[in-house]
């Protein structure tokens, strides 16, 4: 499994844990700690660069290499160097570790990895406690599934292995309804660790889905279109009735992942389209946590209706959030825009009335990320708080966020491409996009 | 070859990122900055005018329609006649608006914001009209929408906001319409290049099921054109979802003037630039028909029951876009293009005037200083009779002109009658609100009227021959979509009739209204009246609908939230 110290899996999953040790020398130093761990997420990332050539296995699993470190890198940057966030940043590194680890490993290895991701964010949800009672018990009931489903396909036959594994990576990738995984996760952690597991849960789910689709029966994939279907508008209402900005943000991914199970199991391929919707929707998500966060850390955990008017006295919050806001809406030229509509326009997408849901709930994110965004930056000015704009490690982790979407708006989508075309899956990219 | 005709565009972004950076620290000089990129894109939105007309139509893309190695948008400019006529519009309206602005907005806080959100608009708007295939045009389309959004501008005022926001939520409602319309037509005919999708839709007609048996079927280009049509009827504010218009009238006076000098023409521009395909499908036409007439009469109705000079204007605004898109629906495109740039360069003008008009109006204490019995003392019967009989003598001298002087052949053109009753019905419209207006002396009236008569007539045929031939060169396919806009002989006959009659009925009214003791009007007549006037002047409720139905859509989420805690996270 593992031949060498060379071996580029051995290096990539080991980078972060060997950076999370020291970390703990640094325990009683908040401000060393946060820069000793933003230093190994960037060495990880430069691993990435100098190993990827060398990398074997599902390439689908190389945009998200990049993706992963460059999530958490920019998760920890706007934090601030409080003790609180320690504990939150130890674990960015080793949830880093196990999901480039689950990206890049095959069999046992991979389910082992797999494994730990999904205890360690229960055993998080479980610690921590920042869920009401129903929603706590469902997050770590959908991560027990995920465990349960993960031996079952160990040991059962296949389809009915294939079938398990397809409800693990269901729990990581949401899907309704065993999507409390993923908003337990959003809603119920703390620091940085929502924003980051915004990015990592949904690029593994998404990562393990591509290679099962193609061999899933038809009445499989018609039940994972229908509860597509069903996520895509649940996942929109309860948006809208949401006054916790955490809960809106974590539905409306429910919202917009529905979207992308819907595609993958209408269409069985892999598209690029689909890497950049992914890819997309997951950093604008985490980049929105990570702009509530900084409001946060001004005002408290504070119900939507309890703020407006910051733009007047936080113009640069102002503008990257309405920014943020334009991506999630998926208005041009950012990445979930050009996603989105090349995945409509894949040549091998059927036409269906399923068509005329999936642009309902794409209508009902600009209503209610519209409503959240104006609520917060305009209407009345509170002049009995006390405001604070962004600082510069906040200002430049948005605005770093902001720039790759724009990245995965406008860049040719051949840099979505895998290098190599791996087994399992069948490939969109032989059509032409915008002529056949 | 002319590549560089892509400077226009560019033009008024680069004015937008000098204001946008610039701004705070330079003030005043970064706003004069940008005054002559956007003279430099008028100027050279004229010379592209000029050599469109001259050399044919210039395309530049930056994307291979065959390759996957593009960029995720494709990016391209397809500038032909009816692209540069709208880049003239643009650059020239927001010109004057741009420079009006500078000074309107001096002490405002947002000064440089605005400015460039000004300059920015223009960019997007020239993009748009000149975009090389519809998902470059959708992003630009979309854009717009969110612009829209941005320039209400006082974002700390409630209503102001409240109105930002409904109008962001409709047109996001035809943007989604619009998406839809473009994945279909790409489903059906593979391909987003206008020219490529056009000759495709002709050549392979296709049926699609309504529902596995249902048999209910309907053609794909109708169905196409239908959903394409929905996203055009939110941007140039067409009944029912009109109301994000006149909801919009906090926001600064140079919005209002590019708002319907500009913008609102984006639904008569993409049916005039998807004419090949609308002149595919004479249902989606008649459907166009149905909506613009109904939102030519409403819009004109509300406006009539206004008591705000903006909310007023925007309904006006309304009437005159559903007048646009009606003739389309007649297929009439050449035309609708010369009524929006005919309306774009008034309404400018008078909305950027109408600050003036409410601050003589505050000035003067006597006004409004007429009552209705000062009305009726001053009714003129030269004035009327003049009115009334050119109205009546019109249609003849109309039907002479264009039967001996422009040998249009009346009895087998549909579309030539079409033509020659617009100028009626205009016309007449002009001489019925001259005739209202009893402040001027009598015989001023009665000359003015045969004045507008003359130029209303000349200009309507001047449109019809002239632009016509101008934007669509080729007769047969004028002729096409005439064609394919025929509406049934007894339909066509009755509406002629009945816009007759309205007319007519006009001119009684006011005669009776005059002569109040010798003609009396019943009862129920009144009556009907006021209820009339009590639901335009509510707008018909169409607003309180809208609430309601997000009322109730919030309603159900909340339930829904509320009920499933305990079984679903």
């Amino acid at each position: 499994m593992i031949e060498t110290w060379t071996d580029p899996l051995l290096m990539l999953v080991v980078t972060p844990f060997l950076g999370a040790a020291p970390g703990l020398l640094l325990w009683s130093k908040p401000r060393m700690l946060k820069v000793w761990v933003l230093l190994v997420t960037l060495a990880s990332l430069v691993m990435i660069m100098g190993v990827s050539g060398r990398l074997t296995g599902p390439a689908a699993g190389i945009p998200f290499l990049f993706l992963l470190p460059v999530a958490a890198f920019l998760s920890l940057l706007g934090q601030p160097a409080q003790q609180e966030g320690r504990v939150a940043w130890l674990m960015t590194l080793i949830l880093l570790g196990l999901g480039l680890g689950v990206l890049i490993s095959q069999n046992g290895l991979k389910l082992i990895l797999l494994l730990s991701v999904l205890g360690l964010v229960s055993l998080l949800i479980g610690r921590y406690k920042k869920l009401s009672g129903p929603q706590l018990w469902w997050a770590i009931g959908m991560y027990s599934l995920g465990v349960v489903c993960l031996m079952s396909s160990l040991i059962a036959a296949p389809p009915v292995s294939s079938i398990a594994l397809l409800l693990t990576y269901s729990v990581l990738l949401p899907l309704f309804p065993f999507h409390g995984g993923y908003v337990g996760a959003l809603v119920g952690l703390p620091g940085n660790l929502p924003a980051f597991l915004a990015v990592l849960l949904p690029s593994i789910g998404f990562h393990g889905v591509l290679t099962l689709i193609p061999r899933m029966l038809g009445g499989i994939v018609q039940t994972l279109v229908i509860l597509a279907l069903l996520g895509a508008l649940y996942g929109s209402l309860k948006a809208l009735a949401q006054y916790r900005v955490v809960s809106l943000l974590a539905y409306a991914g429910v919202a917009f992942f529905a979207i992308l199970w819907w595609y993958l199991a209408t269409t069985r391929t892999y598209s690029p389209q689909a890497v950049i919707y992914l890819s997309a929707v997951a950093l604008v998500t985490g980049g929105l946590l990570l702009a509530w966060r900084a409001v946060q850390a001004r005002y408290g955990d504070v119900d939507l209706r309890a703020i407006s008017g910051l733009a007047h006295s936080m113009p640069r919050f102002a503008t990257l959030l309405s920014l943020l806001a334009l991506a999630a809406m998926g208005l041009p030229p950012f990445g979930v825009f050009s996603g989105f509509m090349g995945m409509l326009l894949t040549p091998s997408l059927p036409l269906s009335g399923a068509l005329l849901i999936i642009v309902v709930a794409w209508l009902a994110a600009s209503w209610y990320f519209l409503n959240w965004m104006q609520q917060l930056l305009f209407g009345r000015h509170r002049r009995d708080l006390r405001h604070e704009d962004l600082h510069q490690t906040e200002f430049a982790s948005l605005l770093i966020l902001v720039l790759i979407l724009m990245v995965l708006g406008i860049a040719p989508s051949r840099f979505f491409e895998s290098g190599t075309p791996s087994n399992g899956y069948s490939t969109a990219m032989e059509s032409k996009l915008w002529h056949k | 070859m002319w590549s560089y005709v892509i400077l226009v565009p560019l033009l008024p972004l680069l004015a937008a990122i000098v204001i946008g950076v610039a701004g705070c620290s330079l003030r005043e000089r970064s706003a004069k900055a940008g005054v002559l990129p956007i003279i430099t894109a008028f100027l050279g939105a004229v010379v592209t005018l000029v050599l469109v007309s001259s050399k044919g139509p210039i395309s530049v893309r930056f994307y291979e329609p065959g390759s996957v190695a593009n960029l995720a948008l494709p990016m391209g400019f397809y500038i032909d006649r009816l692209s540069a006529v709208m880049m003239v519009l643009i650059t020239v309206v927001s010109t004057i608006i741009y420079i009006y602005s500078i000074g309107y907005m001096y002490q405002d806080r947002g000064h440089s914001r605005f400015l460039a959100l000004l300059a920015f608009t223009t960019f997007v708007l020239l993009c748009m009209v000149s975009s090389a295939n519809l998902v470059m045009l959708f992003v630009f389309w979309q854009l717009l929408s969110w612009l829209l959004y941005l320039l209400a501008h006082n974002h700390t005022h409630p209503a102001t906001l409240d109105g930002a926001f409904k109008t962001f939520t409709l047109l996001r409602v035809g943007d989604v319409a619009f998406l839809a319309g473009i994945v279909l037509a790409h489903a059906l005919y593979g391909t987003i290049e206008f020219q490529e999708l056009f000759a495709r839709a002709a050549a392979t007609p296709v049926i699609l099921s309504l529902g596995p048996g249902s048999g209910l079927e309907i053609s794909g280009v109708t169905a196409v054109t239908l959903l394409i049509f929905i996203g055009a009827m939110s941007k140039s504010a067409q009944f029912p979802i009109h109301i994000w218009l006149p909801k919009s009238l906090y926001a600064p006076t140079p919005v209002h003037a590019l708002l319907h000098a500009g913008i609102i023409n984006a639904g008569g521009f993409l049916l005039n630039r998807l004419a090949p395909l609308y002149g595919l499908s004479p249902t989606t036409l008649h459907v166009v028909f149905v909506i613009g007439a109904l939102t030519a009469f409403l819009g004109a109705c509300m406006m009539l029951t206004q008591n705000d000079i903006k909310k007023t204007l925007g309904y006006s605004t309304i009437g005159q876009m559903g007048y646009m898109i009606m003739e389309c629906g007649l297929g009439a495109f050449a035309l609708a293009v010369f009524h929006l740039i005919a309306h774009g360069l008034f309404k400018a003008t008078v909305f950027l005037n109408c600050g003036h008009v409410i601050h003589a109006a505050r000035q003067e204490p006597k006004f409004p200083y007429k009552d209705q019995a000062a009305d009726r003392g001053e009714f003129s019967l030269l004035t009327w009779l003049t009115g009334f009989i050119a109205t009546l003598v019109l249609p003849l001298i109309i039907l002479l002109a264009a039967h001996g002087v422009l040998r249009i052949p009346l009895r087998d053109s549909q579309g030539a009658v079409i033509f020659l009753f617009f100028s009626w019905v205009t016309s007449s419209q002009a001489i019925l609100t001259l005739t209202r207006l009893r402040a001027v002396a009598f015989w001023k009236v009665a000359v003015a009227m045969l004045l507008t008569l003359l130029l209303v007539i000349l200009t309507y045929l001047l449109a019809a021959e002239s632009f016509t031939y101008f934007l669509y060169p080729a007769p047969d396919e004028v002729a096409s979509y005439f064609q394919a806009a025929a509406l049934p002989a007894w339909l066509f006959d009755f509406l002629v009739v009945a816009t007759t009659l309205l007319i007519i009925l006009g001119w009684f009214l006011i005669y009776a209204r005059a002569h109040v003791p010798t003609i009396r009007i019943p009862g129920w007549v009144e009556a009907l009246r006021v209820r009339l006037y009590v639901l335009f002047m509510n707008r018909l409720y169409v607003d309180l609908v809208y609430l309601r139905l997000g009322q109730g859509l919030i309603r159900v989420a909340h339930r829904l939230d509320k009920h499933d805690v305990g079984w679903l996270p």
